[in-house]
């Protein structure tokens, strides 16, 4: 196990890429407190800001105020990282596998573009969870984020596959654009939710605000929605058992696009 | 003595018809222009008793001033260069080599007016055309959250509603014009159809509209509370989809409201939907004179039109992550440099605070609120009055400044000019 401690306060930020399981692997202390980071503008090495203790492996603890160090994790492939703090940008971004705990919040665009593995946030999350990059066709691809607070605008945006779970509540325009994917939302959705939804599902279990493209189609309960529920409750979120076994109101949209998405609410009668 | 075919680079329409009459050392005349484009030429046509570089409000000299500014922005982990929308393209250039050469931020005041637009045509691609084409072929013009009256006079006047076009012999009288906005404006006055709809419901009303160009039914209960009854949308749509040529101009109200970039790309879309039917473009409504300028510089030079990071020595674009917004109330910007224009009375109070506390360079041709609080404040001419230069008008056309007057000020290239290589002396670069 590497245990790196933040040694003092930053001001800029600090873009630590380097902070991945696949680097850390094999390498002396020695090696990984030389790998190369950037504060502001100027380049540095990971030990001038971090304690680090023991050898590389595949198992990193970051402790300390992470809000301002950025791409923490980002295209992690294995093994796992768990932050005692905040976390800034780009957490787990275009991650493949591996798995990354966070105790505490963190910045925006957390886990965009992953394409497998598993962050639990256990704070809230930033904007554009799971989203896309400007000018990327497509955000999240496989993988799973649990988000124990809340999340920002956008959460899941342009997703393609995998799992979000937001415990909390989301912002505005949740699921916008997603082609495929799962998002479920256990606190109150912002406006805008599911504009421009092609494929995909969108649970919720409180009624949102849907935009004028989405139509009702029935209420029933669907059984893919209890298996994922269940397996929530083993990844120690606690659901309640009338979500497991209650009725959700289907609506389908959004037919400016596709129109093949469904917004599932939980039916409280 | 006399001066035709000048331009004013005040406002996004870019008059080039004005002719200003200049006695002695001021211009006391300028004729064609709107109120604001007249009290920009008169204003900057004026003689200034600013000195042209203080540090910490004492008059210093240029050269002293440059050192001081160089070392500034030079000493700071993550400077940021900000506005540029009012300076010509010349001088947009040196900012964006500056900006390479710190390794900080550039971002401009699209970032906090029409940054959303510039999303959107990423996302969606941007169905446009010239001003030349709504002149000469529009018979349907739409503001979509813009007040034209107030915020570009010549616009309606100019470009879009009176003038007689090749295919709109008529002028006026053949053209319909809606103004769709949140609150009744001056500019209502010259609409024919004015709809109201209510805050935040553009998105809404914009998605319905395009419900219904691609041939759905919107649900009835979810128009409601837009402010617009179904029949008032339905007309809309109708006359969208029957005209000859259609634009809508995106104003503010769109981008600035919750929302942004969505909103535009929904403009976008519908556009693109409405394309299916009748020839329909889109043309955003820039407000400063050459912000659509810093875009196109920056986007020629960097691949990005706002908000772009050099901390790695190449450029990256993430708005929300190297908006001057957001680099300010995180609080990570520590040096800044301002250019013609007055962010400290215009950004919201968290950042505004945030630039007041930290190092700042600022280039403008008057005193601002921006200058005053600046740690080294530059006093230049104006482009268009006392230097040529290049400016975009807000349809991406570039229209060359004419120089009507001397000044015993620097330019803003000048300037920009002497600190980069100031800059790079320091950086040994
Ligand atoms: S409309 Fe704009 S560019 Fe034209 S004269 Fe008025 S301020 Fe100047």
């Amino acid at each position: 196990m590497t245990v790196l401690t933040l040694k003092s306060q930053l001001q800029a930020p600090l873009e630590a890429g380097v902070i991945v399981p696949d680097r850390f692997a094999g390498n002396s202390v020695a090696a990984v407190a030389g790998m190369p980071v950037t504060y502001g503008n100027e380049a540095a090495c990971l030990g001038d800001f971090f304690k680090v203790a023991g050898a590389g492996s595949t198992e990193i603890v970051l402790e300390g105020d992470l809000g301002r160090v950025k791409n923490i994790a980002a295209g992690m492939t294995r093994g796992k990282i768990t932050v005692h703090g905040d976390a800034g940008m780009h957490l787990g971004s275009e991650m493949r596998g591996g798995v990354i705990n966070v105790y505490g919040n963190v910045g925006d665009w957390a886990g965009s573009e992953m394409k497998g593995g598993k962050i639990h946030i256990h704070g809230n999350a930033g904007h554009g969870l799971g989203g896309a990059y400007r000018g990327s066709r497509r955000g999240m691809n496989r993988g799973m984020i649990i988000v124990e607070g809340n999340a920002g605008n956008e959460a899941g945006a342009v997703m393609r596959r995998g799992l979000i779970v937001v415990a909390g509540n989301a912002g505005d325009f949740a699921g916008a654009f997603m082609i495929a994917g799962t998002l479920m939302v256990f606190g109150k959705l912002g406006i805008r939710a599911g504009a421009g939804l092609l494929r995909g599902t969108l649970v919720t279990f409180n009624q949102p605000e849907l935009l004028p493209t989405f139509c009702y189609d029935c209420s029933y309960s669907p059984s893919f929605l209890k298996l994922i529920l269940r397996d929530l409750r083993l990844q120690g979120l606690s659901i309640s058992e009338e979500y497991i076994t209650g009725c959700y109101r289907r609506y389908s949209g959004d037919f400016n696009r596709l129109g093949k998405g469904e917004i599932l609410v939980y039916d409280q009668r | 003595m006399q001066v035709d075919h000048v331009v004013c680079a005040f406002c996004g329409c870019v008059c080039d018809d004005i002719s200003v009459t200049v006695e002695g050392d001021r211009i006391t005349k300028a004729k064609n222009a709107c109120v604001l484009g007249k009290s920009w030429f008169l204003s900057h046509g004026t003689p200034s008793d600013l000195p042209v570089a203080r540090i910490e409000g004492k008059p210093v000299s240029l050269d002293r001033g440059i050192e001081e500014a160089a070392r500034c922005l030079a000493n700071a982990r993550y400077p940021l260069i900000y506005g540029l929308s009012s300076t010509s393209c010349e001088a947009q250039r040196k900012a964006v080599a500056l900006a390479e050469v710190l390794g900080g931020c550039i971002d401009c005041c699209t970032s906090v007016c029409h940054g959303p637009s510039g999303m959107a045509l990423q996302g969606v691609g941007e169905p446009t055309c010239t001003l030349g084409e709504v002149k000469n072929r529009a018979d349907l013009i739409i503001y979509w959250g813009s007040n034209p009256a107030e915020s570009h006079p010549r616009h309606m006047a100019r470009y879009a509603v009176t003038p007689k076009g090749m295919f709109v012999p008529d002028g006026r009288k053949g053209r319909t014009v809606v103004l769709i906005d949140v609150r009744r404006t001056p500019s209502a006055r010259a609409a024919d159809i004015f709809l109201q709809i209510k805050p935040g419901k553009d998105f809404e009303v914009l998605w319905a509209l395009q419900a219904l160009a691609n041939g759905q039914k919107p649900d009835e209960i979810s128009i409601e509370n837009t402010g617009l009854t179904y029949e008032q949308l339905t007309g809309l749509a109708d006359r969208m989809m029957h005209c000859k040529f259609g634009v809508i101009f995106v104003g503010q109200g769109l981008t600035q409201t919750r929302g942004k970039h969505f909103n535009t790309s929904a403009v976008f879309l519908l556009v693109r939907a409405l394309n299916r039917h009748v020839k329909f473009a889109l043309i955003p409504m820039r407000g400063h004179g050459n912000v659509t300028g810093i875009d196109n510089v920056l986007a020629w030079q960097t691949g990005y039109p706002f908000g772009v990071n050099f901390s790695l020595g190449y450029p990256r674009f993430n708005p929300g992550e190297y908006t001057v917004v957001d680099l300010l109330s995180r609080g990570e910007a520590d040096a800044a440099l301002v250019v013609a224009a007055d962010p400290i009375s215009s950004l919201p109070g968290k950042a505004a605070r945030r630039l007041a506390e930290i190092p700042l360079v600022s280039l403008d041709t008057h005193d601002s609120e921006t200058t005053r609080s600046a740690r080294i404040a530059f006093t230049t001419s104006t482009a268009g009055i006392h230097a040529e230069g290049t400016v975009y008008r807000m349809d991406n056309i570039p229209i060359h400044l004419r120089k009507v007057m001397d000044s015993s000020y620097p330019s803003d290239e000048e300037v920009l000019d002497r600190l980069l290589a100031g800059v790079k002396e320091l950086k040994a670069c």
